[in-house]
């Protein structure tokens, strides 16, 4: 693997049994710290992912059309996309893409601002107040440009995690999804221009909890960063050169000098 | 102050005017200095990004401030149109754009200013309510969190291009002006040409302010 190839983490969730090894060994490379939880009644733990946890395996009990019991189990995290909603709205530059594709967060950048968190369409930057900045996995960067997988992956330990070039990574899902049959599909490829971690999913993804169907970047992004941000300038040239035109054009308004004579003078 | 001008705003008045202003510019500068990448060095006399990030949070108290005081101090008189005394003076573009024999008369302010005070008034609200939620994204659903950005930048677009109306017309634009918010005082002549209503009023019911000289 080229250093600067473009990866796919390709994550199988049909091998996933939880043991959320990767869970704890992204929070081992990282150096984030565990903080204090709530039963929440679900295995699922910490609740959501946080500004210190990444990756969290999602815990969810799903029952089939016949009444069948089965555990939806599926790591969330940064999917890190093409069209990436986050780096379209950082102003600092502390979310950038990487020569591998993926979404990098440069933290000593990063001001606080809180744009990424509203902009993911998958919820995924969390902002800590106490230091002002935004957390998300980077896909182990670090490790990536030394050739090693990243934690997760290096840690699962039944291939439900694997990480190669992109090609590859999208044939051996589709390879996948044709042995599995049924409802089950490749999720990730088809909107953001593609993600960068890509799922195999035994059921339609409406199913999954937290997994929009049709993530998209946000209309109001465009709205704003492709209309209105240029146009501010546009509309501000666009007065000094009018005013200018003006004053040469057609002239200031002068008051006449004559009126400075009150009425009590003229007496 | 020199014999025979004519005094048009009380201190406050200026106070206000300038909290304002100085405050609005410090956020336009501050804010447009995150917004465009090509403009991020704005930061290096704060210290960076982050000093940007910090002054623009502060500034806007300021600005909420001075924005309510300037709305409560100017709205009866600026932000409301008369008609059909203000419809006259659509109609003639207030002699700005085109050559008029006779403007119509205007008083105190005439009906371009009270667009532009319920300009500023309106999208002054609008930056403030958008930035609030900017900040404490809690308050607010995530759908209608979105929309805060572009209309934060679009209330941007409309006041930066408005504070250049305003600065060519109360400087160049209308010579005369400018000292009406610095001293307070100006010439009879201006006051004669700009707002002959208010003038002639003034003098009516005895009002009128005029420098003795001393």
């Amino acid at each position: 693997m080229n250093n600067n190839t473009e990866i796919v983490k390709l994550i199988d969730t049909t091998l996933c049994t939880a043991c959320r090894g990767c869970q704890v060994a992204c929070k081992q490379w990282n150096e984030l710290p565990g903080l204090p939880t709530k039963q929440t009644g679900s295995y699922q733990n910490p609740p959501d992912l946080q500004w210190n946890t990444w990756t969290l395996i999602r815990f969810q009990e799903y029952e089939d059309k016949d009444g069948k019991f089965q555990w939806l189990f599926r790591k969330d995290g940064c999917m890190h996309c093409t069209d990436a909603s986050c780096v379209k709205v950082c102003p600092s530059g502390s979310l950038y893409y990487t020569p591998n594709k993926t979404v990098g967060i440069d933290r000593s950048k990063c001001i606080g601002c809180k744009e990424c968190v509203a902009a993911c369409p998958f919820n995924v930057p969390k902002y800590d107040k106490a230091t002002d900045k935004v957390y998300k996995c980077n896909l182990c960067y670090s490790r990536i440009q030394e050739n090693l997988p990243p934690a997760c992956v290096k840690s699962c330990l039944t291939g439900a995690l694997s990480i190669g070039p992109k090609d590859e990574m999208l044939k051996k899902a589709y390879a996948k999804v044709e042995k599995l049959g049924g409802d089950a599909n490749v999720y990730g490829d088809k909107f953001v221009g593609g993600t960068h971690v890509i799922y195999i999913l035994q059921f339609k993804p409406e199913v999954y909890d937290e997994l929009p169907v049709s993530p998209k970047v946000p209309q109001s992004i465009f709205v704003w960063k492709d209309l209105f941000k240029p146009l501010s300038l546009v509309a501000a040239g666009g007065v000094v050169g009018g005013a200018l035109l003006h004053y040469i054009l057609h002239g200031p308004k002068r008051p006449d000098p004559a009126d400075n004579i009150t009425p009590n003078d003229k007496k | 102050m020199q014999k025979g001008l004519i005094k048009v705003t009380t201190g406050y008045e200026r106070f206000v005017h300038w909290m304002l202003a100085i405050s609005c510019l410090l956020l336009c500068f501050t804010g447009m200095g995150m917004m465009y990448k090509e403009l991020n060095f704005f930061g290096a006399i704060f210290g960076g990004l982050k000093g940007l990030k910090v002054v623009h949070n502060y500034t806007a108290i300021a600005f909420g401030v001075a924005l309510v005081l300037a709305i409560q101090m100017w709205w009866k008189e600026a932000g409301v149109f008369v008609f059909p005394e203000d419809w006259e003076w659509f109609k003639t573009a207030g002699g700005y754009l085109w050559h008029v024999d006779k403007v119509a008369e205007t008083g105190k302010y005439n009906p371009g200013q009270k667009m532009f005070f319920l300009t500023v008034a309106f999208f002054g609200m609008v930056m403030i309510g958008s930035g609030f939620f900017m900040l404490y994204p809690q308050y607010i659903s995530a759908n209608l969190l979105d929309w805060m950005y572009p209309l934060h930048a679009l209330g941007f677009l409309v006041i930066f291009a408005f504070f250049f109306v305003h600065l060519y017309l109360g400087t160049i634009g209308n010579p005369g002006t400018v000292q009406a918010m610095f001293t307070g005082w100006v010439t009879r002549a201006w006051l004669k040409k700009q707002h002959p209503g208010w003038l002639r009023e003034m003098e009516h019911e005895g009002t009128l302010t005029v420098s003795n000289g001393k």
